[in-house]
């Protein structure tokens, strides 16, 4: 049985219009806002999935759906057997959850006191409490600030910490909202290594969303595209790369970079210093097609093959809007 | 420090209970003594509410709702109300409670209250009713956040406003407004009714004799509405943007 399972989920908002005084209270101008409309997926036990999508885009709002967080307006939700935001108490006792915009931790408390009083909060046995504080200390490196107030912690620091306080209960299902937003390239890939270890060594279910793209390409294989309350991709990450990578480059540095020639079926080279760049589409040529004709007529120093990143990739996706919401009876793109 | 400045501010309250009696000497036929009964025993109550269910305060629960901190609460497996009650326990509301004391010491000096084994087991009773009844506006108030997020006045008329009109006898005011505290919300028979018992005065509004005692009904109607009301309100829950 899937570990999550979502069927036509839509969540719809009203929101007030600004308008003051006693005629907001009696007769407020009523706007609805449908952030999720009508999405379907399944997420097998074990598997992680990176979940996409620009600002507004209703990632937040199914994420809040899934912790329990609200209600949705129509459609289901069955996670792990369980209805999400009925059974509140029993159910988030299952789940761990980082926002990373948000603190779980207690401001003014040392970050310490923080564990011990969630150790209380979900009954964690003092046995199992001890054995995965350790080892967070330890992966985690939490000890220089254990003892700090959370206030008095670096951003770094503080969603270490947090992402500790979410899994001290052991939960077997995370829910990650931007884990790693604001952080700096060491503590992203700090952070991306933890992530990557619970989900190995703990066979935990997570669900990612992030804004950093290189969280994805690094963690997840299969990743889901929202964009306007709809899913417009969910599968494997590299099919996705596949289809809409387009272009790619060859960067040569040739022995005489003047001289470097036009190769049939490309596009003029383009040149910069010793190196140049021949743009190819790999469904027609291969990068050793390309080097092969190129060793016939120059002496080649050295090579590198540059592919569009998934940032690239993405934002192609969004701007020409090159796919179509996925189609929720058959779960396949379009 | 604190402790001081709320009792302070609040014994000025008890200032103007004072001062408007000793302009017209007596309200609607009860003395000083008698009204200061009233008003000292509503605020021992409203001090002792203030205390425990500061977590449904509504200026400070809007707070919680706005900063997105309501959903940290949703996620701990910990009763919200738990949670919520021991998140805004602040001891410098004792100010208030301990001027509410003094304030029902001093009528019960300026009034000597003819005390049966009865009255002294009741007054508990009606101290705890006034706490629950006052709480339940406060949950009430609290569980409107969910749809205006921001904090209503309307319903500070009803706590605040509430203790304030409940420091006077209640026959003095005009008949919608005594309608409205006795069939609306059931402040009459929480306090005013009660004060007639203990204070042995005739009833001049015609409920049954043994109005007074239904204190702890009325509080546990209200209460009862309330977590109904709450538990509604929750459903509607909308989070905010991150």
């Amino acid at each position: 049985m899937a570990m999550i399972q979502v069927a036509n989920l839509v969540k719809t908002f009203t929101v007030n219009q600004r308008g003051g005084g006693l005629r907001a209270l009696f007769a407020p101008r009523r706007r609805t806002v449908t952030a999720v409309k009508d999405i379907s997926f399944a997420l097998q036990e074990g598997e992680m999935v990176g979940y996409l999508g620009p600002n507004g885009a209703g990632k937040s709002t199914t994420i809040k759906m899934l912790t329990g967080l609200l209600v949705p307006s129509s459609g289901e939700v069955l996670v792990d057997g369980m209805i999400p935001w009925k059974n509140r108490i029993r159910y988030v006792q299952k789940i761990g959850v980082v926002f990373g915009q948000r603190s779980s931790l207690w401001w003014d408390l040392p970050v310490m006191d923080s564990f011990d009083l969630l150790q209380a909060m979900y009954s964690i046995p003092r046995e199992r409490y001890q054995r995965n504080l350790k080892m967070f200390r330890e992966i985690l490196e939490l000890d220089d600030f254990l003892q700090l107030p959370v206030r008095s912690i670096s951003l770094g620091q503080r969603m270490r910490a947090e992402l500790c306080a979410a899994l001290l209960h052991e939960p077997q299902l995370l829910f990650l909202d931007e884990p790693t937003i604001g952080l700096d390239v060491v503590a992203k890939e700090r952070i991306r290594t933890f992530i990557r270890y619970v989900h190995e060594e703990r066979h935990a279910t997570i669900v990612l969303t992030t804004h950093d793209l290189t969280d994805i390409e690094r963690l997840c294989e299969r990743v889901m595209i929202l964009d306007h309350g709809k899913i417009l991709y969910d599968g494997a990450l590299k099919q996705l790369l596949e289809r809409f990578e387009g272009q790619r480059r060859l960067v040569v540095t040739l022995a005489d970079p003047l001289a470097a020639p036009r190769l049939p079926g490309l596009a003029e080279p383009r040149r910069e210093g010793a190196q140049v760049f021949y743009s190819f589409d790999p469904k027609t040529h291969s990068a050793a097609q390309i080097l092969a004709m190129l060793n016939e007529e120059q002496t080649i120093l050295d090579v590198e093959v540059r592919r569009a990143g998934l940032e690239d990739t993405i934002r192609r996706i969004y701007e020409q809007q090159l796919l179509f919401p996925v189609d929720d009876r058959t779960g396949k793109a379009n | 420090m604190d402790l001081f400045s709320t009792g302070l501010m609040s014994g000025i309250g008890f200032l103007a209970v004072v001062l408007v009696m000793l302009r017209f000497e007596s309200i609607g036929g009860w003395t000083l003594g008698e009204v200061a009964f009233l008003a000292g025993m509503i605020e021992m109550s409203f001090g002792l509410m203030d205390m425990v269910f500061g977590g449904f305060d509504p200026d400070w629960f809007s707070g919680v709702v706005q900063s997105g901190r309501f959903d940290q609460f949703l996620l701990r497996p910990v009763n919200l109300a738990t949670q919520l009650l021991g998140a805004n326990f602040l001891l410098r509301r004792l100010g208030r409670v301990l001027e509410g004391i003094v304030f029902f010491g001093l009528s019960l000096w300026l009034t000597p209250v003819s005390w049966s084994v009865a009255k002294l087991l009741y007054l508990p009773v009606v101290v705890l009713s006034q706490v629950v009844a006052m709480g339940s506006l406060f949950m009430v108030g609290s569980g409107l956040i969910f749809w205006t997020v921001q904090r209503i006045e309307a319903v500070n008329i009803l706590t605040y406003g509430g203790v304030e009109l409940m420091s006077y006898p209640v026959h003095i005011y005009p008949r919608w407004l005594q309608r409205f505290f006795t069939f609306g919300v059931p402040f009459v028979f929480l306090n005013y009714y009660p004060a007639l018992y203990f204070l042995d005065k005739p009833d001049v509004l015609g409920f049954p004799v043994f109005a007074p005692f239904w204190a702890p009904l009325a509080a546990a109607g209200m209460l009862l509405m309330a977590i109904w009301f709450w538990r509604f309100a929750l459903r509607h829950y909308q989070s905010t943007g991150s």
